[in-house]
């Protein structure tokens, strides 16, 4: 980062959650739209770590039990997000099977971890180079709305696919968790304030340099 | 507050596991032959088609001889798994009596299970290759009927009743004897009332054909149990109908209805007779009847059944069904069996030996009601009642014999010798007598040789000679020419010649009615008439 910049946090302004104005964090709400002012997002990484935890929980259930019972006449199969997969690979379907795989057990872990690592980051554990946390904030945000894909199969499939007793596909108690995984998540993200990264290169950029600092080390 | 989220997502998820892992219950193996339609994770398990459980997975059983099927039951299905739990698979099966399982043509195979009675706790269970005809859950009169031979008779096979299927023939084995098929018969609830105690079976399978001198008769069973056999059941014509059957009834199967309805023979009663006479000829199993209707047979010949003393009557245990006694005397239906023979032999029941065949001198054992016998009672002889005898057969024509001769030397023969000798001693005076009388006749024959020798007595011919002279005489004036002769041929013409004019008369009445009256021509005016035809 170049010469010191005056920063808003400094100036005592915040910027509005919801229309972006800038107002003094004293007015307490934004002028605006009359929404509460903060300088960063409120406990933001408690927020975010509870919520994330709240996701691995669900995150076993998830993948232990079945998503989607299909009963193809008489014949009844549950199956787990793990196991269907793993009948698509055996089948040779290798495409579908790395989407299913990525999508639904790769996605969500991968967040969690990067979530996980933002907030340690965050919260100083880790020290990272700024370019990288960037990169992986957006990778988060990037990925969020695509591990709904399993759900959406699901939910279109038990809509469509109701032929009495020829074929029925009925959601399974994992389709549940696994919904609540991937909403946590995106909450998780949400409620994560990125500013705090940034806050927190700023600290040690001024712990390091006391004299104009550096380009870069 | 915001680690509320977490601690609600940890009892969710928790929830859900623990869920999963509750509603499984124990896990059963089942051996069966043949995974045939068995597929893991796939195959479901059900109890009246409420599903139970799911095959989890299969394998082949250490000996490779059958296969280990592992079935996660369902938890609320835990209470299925009995000591007599049976197994078996639902799969498409046609056979001549009926097609089953169809629907688990699309459906595929599942396994059924039949809950048992016995103790809980038991995971390792044989498999049933084929489905048991007959819940044993389904109320209904489970009988055991016993047959000679098999026939065409076979697990599955219908049973009628009038010619309504009301069972089925469970299962089929050979008694322990290895002398009789058994076949445990399945009778429904609601036609179990049909079955009495005097109920008789028989096979209606196959086609039957007799021929009498009324011509052929041609019996044919339904369609079905001509190909897949079947049972009837009814009570024999006239028969009253016994107590309801208990299940597990024996009953025995005969080869056909005429058979069934000919043999009221259902021993229920053991009868010691004791013949004074040689039973020689009566062989163990002859027939016991009444009046002529087989009731029983020959159980056993034995001194055993006496105490030892002096009686020398020979013990003959006969086994007689009741039934046909009772029917000879109506009312009584309702008796037990001794107290019923009691009053049967106070009117005079009693047995009899009578001859079979005088050529070979086989003998049977009658029943008959005698009214002149003398009175005499029902006896108990160690555990069985006696039915009072009576001599019959050879042995009782030899009695007679006997008695014949009896009376014979019984006769007074020396006095009636006396008699005689009496009787030829006056025949002697008679003969005497006749002499004199025969004297008497000569001498009226010689007087009547002296009256021929009169000489007027001679002359008689020559008179008889004159007096025919005279009537030829007569006779002659009758003849051809004689006077009498032309008399009679002129009054045969004056008849003809008047027989003639009555003739004419008779034509003119016929043409003019009213000539009588008006004469022949009466009118002036003609008739016409048809014109002659000239010549």
């Amino acid at each position: 980062m170049n010469p010191r910049l005056p920063r808003a946090i400094d100036q005592g302004l915040a910027s509005c959650h919801v229309c972006g104005k800038v107002t003094p964090v004293v007015a307490h709400r934004c002028p605006r739209c009359g929404s509460a002012l903060h300088l960063r997002k409120p406990a933001s990484l408690k927020r975010t770590v509870a919520l994330l935890l709240a996701a691995l929980a669900l995150y076993l259930p998830a993948n232990m039990l079945p998503v989607m019972t299909i009963s193809e006449v008489g014949n009844v199969m549950a199956s787990t997000i793990l196991q269907g997969m793993v009948e698509f690979w055996r089948r040779e379907a290798y495409p579908i099977a790395i989407v299913i795989f990525v999508a639904s057990i790769m996605i969500p872990i991968i967040k969690i971890v990067a979530l996980v690592w933002l907030c340690a980051a965050a919260s100083g554990k880790v020290h990272p180079s700024p370019r990288i946390l960037g990169r992986i904030y957006w990778f988060t945000e990037l990925l969020g709305r695509w591990s709904m894909v399993d759900i959406f199969v699901v939910s279109i499939l038990v809509a469509l696919v109701q032929f009495g007793a020829y074929m029925n596909v009925t959601p399974g108690p994992g389709a549940l968790a696994f919904a609540g995984v991937v909403v946590l998540t995106m909450f998780a993200a949400m409620s994560f304030d990125t500013r705090l990264l940034w806050d927190r290169l700023e600290i040690l950029n001024a712990a390091k340099t006391p004299q104009p600092p550096p380009d870069r080390e | 507050m915001v680690w509320v989220v977490p601690i609600l997502a940890v009892l969710i998820g928790g929830w859900l596991i623990y869920q999963n892992l509750a509603s499984r219950g124990p896990v059963a193996q089942v051996t069966f032959e043949t995974a045939d339609g068995i597929a893991a994770g796939k195959t479901e398990v059900r109890c009246r088609s409420v599903r139970v459980g799911m095959v989890k997975d299969l394998e082949l059983s250490g000996d490779l001889k059958s296969v280990l099927v592992t079935i996660q039951m369902d938890r609320h299905a835990a209470a299925l798994l009995c000591e007599d739990t049976r197994f078996w698979v639902v799969k498409p099966r046609v056979s001549a009596t009926d097609i089953s399982g169809l629907g688990t043509l699309l459906t595929g195979a599942y396994i059924e299970v039949e809950p048992g009675r016995g103790p809980q706790g038991p995971t390792s269970f044989h498999g049933l290759e084929e489905p048991p005809p007959t819940n044993r859950d389904v109320p209904g009169r489970r009988l055991v009927l016993t047959a000679d031979e098999a026939g065409s008779l076979a697990v599955g096979s219908p049973i009628f009743f009038l010619g309504v299927e009301v069972g089925r023939i469970e299962k089929r084995e050979l008694a322990a004897d290895g002398r009789q098929v058994l076949y445990h018969a399945f009778v429904r609830e609601e036609f179990s009332p049909l079955v009495r105690e005097n109920t008789r079976f028989w096979n209606t399978s196959g086609v039957d054909i007799s021929a009498s001198a009324t011509g052929i008769k041609v019996r044919t069973p339904s369609f079905q149990a001509m190909l897949a056999g079947g049972a009837s059941f009814g009570i024999p014509d006239g028969l009253e109908a016994g107590k309801q059957a208990p299940d597990d009834m024996i009953f025995k199967l005969y080869p056909d209805e005429d058979e069934a309805q000919s043999s009221l023979f259902n021993p229920t009663v053991k009868v010691l007779l004791l013949f004074d006479q040689s039973v020689r000829g009566l062989a163990k199993g002859a027939t016991v009847e009444f009046r002529g209707i087989p009731i029983g047979r020959v159980a056993n010949i034995s001194f055993g059944y006496l105490p030892f003393g002096k009686d020398s009557r020979v013990p003959v245990l006969v086994e007689i069904d009741p039934a046909l006694l009772r029917r000879s005397m109506p009312g009584q239906v309702a008796e037990p069996d001794d107290e019923f023979l009691k009053q049967a032999v106070a009117q005079g029941l009693r047995a009899a030996l009578k001859t079979e065949s005088f050529i070979t001198g086989t003998l049977y054992v009658d029943f008959a009601y005698y009214l002149d016998t003398p009175p005499a009672a029902l006896a108990q002889i160690g555990e069985y009642a006696a039915v009072p005898t009576l001599s019959g057969g050879l042995e009782q024509l030899e009695m007679k014999f006997t008695a014949i001769l009896n009376k014979i030397q019984a006769l007074p023969l020396d006095e009636m010798m006396g008699n005689i000798a009496k009787a030829a001693a006056e025949s002697t005076t008679t003969v005497a007598a006749a002499r004199t009388t025969l004297e008497e006749i000569n001498t009226t024959a010689a007087a009547a040789r002296k009256m021929l020798d009169d000489p007027q007595f001679r002359g008689l011919p020559a008179d008889l000679r004159t007096t025919l002279a005279n009537l030829q005489k007569t006779l002659a004036s009758v003849g051809p020419n004689g006077s009498m002769q032309g008399d009679l041929l002129r009054t045969l013409d004056e008849l003809r010649a008047s027989l003639r004019s009555i003739k004419a008369l008779s034509t003119t009445i016929d043409d003019k009615p009213n000539s009588l009256l008006f004469g022949r021509d009466s009118s002036g005016n003609p008739l016409p008439r048809a014109p002659r035809a000239k010549p």
